[in-house]
């Protein structure tokens, strides 16, 4: 995946370089409007992440230059979210937009969202060490037993499950089991977690749900580090 | 600037007075002219009668000398009253009739007439004398000098015209004064209006000394400076409680991140540190999205993404959200009775939570909470009802307020800081609607109403507060 980040922040567009390419993107960075303008032009990226507040030439600008050309995805950044301001992205022909501050996994899982559209169907049985999972008859095993499961308990084990190895934040869970799209004051995913976690692993060795602090959780095999 | 009152009343007044004065002074006029001229007019008749009378009597030559004696006696020395005697026959004549007199005459017979004669306007009559004796029929003219009384309806048009003038500049000054004393009342309530100052915010301007309407205007003016101060009492408050909810996680932050740079750590030990860091930023980042939202909605921005939807479907959804959390409580919910209303999605679901969640926290094990849907004309109104303490009626109204809470002692949760009531009330103002909350019986009811059509909003939201 290739990503160009439009930003002039130095900060931000260090941590987003390191992070993005961490997580395996190929990132390019462009500090100007007029930069980001000519490199998008240039290469063909999966996905641009565009500042609004940026010199010389804003986002919005940069975007409708782009768009004259290219029709590349990009998420637009700004630190004001007033709806005006959404509506004026979506309509200059942003695919998503991103208040400032925003965590860094919800900026994971729109990019994944953008490039995953149009890829192929996923598979309906899922592995991951001795659990398994059928997405079809919503059903689901560890180490041969099955787990007596709710059924919102079956879709956050799917949802982990689909995403192994990802980092899901509460924001993203709730929205996507729940359906809940906003930034709920409850502890209502810890909890959810906690009890899925007491049927995944609790008589299990191996631990396969992890809590990561100030983040979120992650469904995965692990080695020989435990989850702190 | 715009003219004070004070002289636009003195020009309205002149105008007025203008208007009145030059039609008095006209109708004056007139009734001097035609009482002037119906007085010329009787004169001119005696004479002629009387004249009349002796030529009537003449039938001979040699009295006609006598005649014209007696006529030039009659004639007084100024010409102002002059006579003539105008007939066929020389011996009985009398007079320079002048070409014009003869004229007139003959254009209108026995009409009194005006006659230019030497540089001098005369009102003359005539009348005809039947023969007698030698003497043929003749015709008799009569005229008096009508200069004086020319002179006279000058004078007095003069006089009229200046009275007039020197009567709308008096009612004008007396007018301009006369507005100015009316209006002293509103000068001195302008000084008294200057001299309130921000460092007093309980000073008032004082109703008693003020005429009846003024008081109105000044009762309004006290009430704006009533709502300026709760208002600033409560910003002062919330600017208090903002640090307050903002510094803990900052003091939090800097405090981890100097002991853990203080000396060597780990790899986890800095990792933990971080852990913690985040979890604290994180707490800042909800702060502030939560007020930058409240401001928002306090600035005016209306809820746009509705769609039309049922709201006891919405309140299942996020009944079923918070399915573990009322079980962890050990509280269950009832929802009663449904409406359609058209509301954004994710600003309902929010609301509704927070209400829940908010009936949940002051629930005891067991008890039932019971959410009632209901429409009213344009309104829905969705009640929240938890079986609790009573809460005191000065609590009820301020509960809705930012980060107002009925214990006073701040418990720092981690996912409460005081804004969910708030976010609720937001959320109403964002539809048009507001909210209200009630206690009696052991039962207490917190709700929002939603308005259908978006323009219906109230400003200010509840009876609680603007913000």
């Amino acid at each position: 995946m290739k990503l160009l980040i439009v930003e002039d922040e130095a900060k931000t567009a260090d941590y987003l370089h390191r992070g993005l390419n961490e997580q395996g993107y190929t990132v390019d960075v462009a500090r100007t409007g007029p930069d980001g303008h000519a490199l998008a032009l240039q290469h063909d990226y999966d996905v641009i992440v565009l500042d609004v507040m940026l010199p010389e030439m804003d986002g919005f600008a940069v975007l409708r230059a782009i768009r004259t050309r290219k029709q590349t995805p990009v998420i637009m950044l700004t630190a004001r979210d007033r709806v005006d301001d959404r509506v004026h992205g979506l309509r200059a022909g942003a695919d998503d937009y991103l208040a400032k501050p925003f965590s860094f996994l919800e900026l994971v899982a729109r990019l994944q969202a953008v490039t995953r559209r149009g890829r192929v169907q996923e598979s309906t049985q899922l592995h991951i060490g001795d659990l398994e999972i059928d997405l079809l008859s919503r059903k689901a095993y560890r180490a041969g037993n099955r787990l007596e499961l709710t059924a919102k308990e079956f879709a956050l084990l799917a949802l982990l499950a689909r995403r192994e190895g990802q980092i899901l934040s509460k924001t993203v869970i709730a929205e996507q089991v729940w359906d809940m799209s906003f930034d709920s004051d409850t502890n209502v995913v810890e909890v959810a977690i906690k009890r899925l976690r007491a049927k995944v692993d609790g008589p299990y060795e191996h631990k396969l749900l992890h809590t990561i602090r100030g983040m979120g959780y992650v469904l995965e095999m692990r080695g020989v580090r435990e989850a702190p | 600037m715009k003219t004070s009152i004070a002289t636009r009343l003195a020009v309205m007044f002149a105008v007025a007075a203008l208007g009145v004065f030059s039609l008095v002074g006209v109708a004056l006029y007139r009734v001097l002219h035609r009482e002037l001229g119906r007085h010329q007019l009787s004169e001119v008749n005696t004479r002629l009668e009387y004249v009349g009378m002796m030529v009537g009597r003449n039938d001979n030559a040699v009295s006609w000398q006598n005649l014209r004696a007696k006529l030039d006696t009659l004639t007084p020395a100024d010409d102002s009253v002059r006579y003539w005697v105008l007939g066929p026959d020389p011996r009985f004549v009398y007079g320079d009739v002048p070409a014009e007199l003869r004229e007139r005459l003959g254009a209108q017979p026995g009409r009194p007439f005006v006659l230019e004669l030497e540089g001098r306007s005369m009102r003359a009559v005539s009348r005809s004398i039947p023969p007698k004796g030698a003497r043929p029929a003749v015709q008799i003219v009569t005229a008096l000098d009508s200069t004086r009384f020319c002179d006279t309806l000058d004078t007095f048009a003069g006089a009229l015209v200046v009275l007039c003038l020197a009567g709308v500049s008096l009612v004008t000054i007396l007018g301009h004064r006369i507005a100015k004393v009316g209006l002293a009342p509103l000068s001195s309530l302008s000084q008294e209006a200057q001299s309130l100052s921000p460092r007093d915010l309980s000073q008032r301007l004082r109703l008693s000394p003020l005429p009846r309407e003024l008081s109105d205007l000044v009762a309004s003016f006290n009430g704006a400076l009533d709502r300026l101060e709760r208002a600033y009492a409560q910003l002062e408050g919330f600017n208090a409680d903002v640090a307050h909810e903002l510094r803990t996680p900052l003091t939090n932050l800097i405090g981890q991140t100097q002991v853990a740079l203080a000396k060597e750590r780990t790899a986890t030990q800095l990792e933990e540190v971080l852990q913690s860091n985040l979890e604290e930023l994180d707490r800042l980042r909800k702060i502030v999205s939560d007020m930058l939202f409240l401001a928002r909605a306090d600035q005016g921005e209306t809820a746009l993404d509705r769609v039309q939807a049922s709201a006891a479907e919405e309140v299942s959804k996020t009944v079923e959200f918070l399915d573990v959390i009322l079980e962890e409580a050990g509280v269950s919910v009832r929802v009663e009775g449904d409406a359609h209303a058209s509301f954004e999605r994710s600003l309902f679901l929010r609301a509704a939570s927070n209400l829940l969640l908010n009936a949940v926290e002051h629930s005891e094990r067991g008890a039932e909470i019971v959410v009632a849907i209901a429409r009213r004309e344009s309104e829905m109104r969705i009640a929240v009802t938890n079986p609790g303490a009573p809460i005191p009626e000065q609590h009820l109204e301020r509960l809705f307020d930012r980060f107002y809470r009925a214990d006073g002692a701040r418990r720092n949760s981690r996912d409460n800081h005081g804004l969910g009531l708030s976010i609720v009330k937001a959320v109403a103002k964002m539809h048009g609607g507001t909210v209200f909350a009630t206690s009696a019986e052991g039962r207490n009811t917190f709700g929002f109403t939603l308005s259908d059509s978006p323009l219906a909003a109230t400003p200010g939201g509840s009876s609680s507060s603007p913000w």
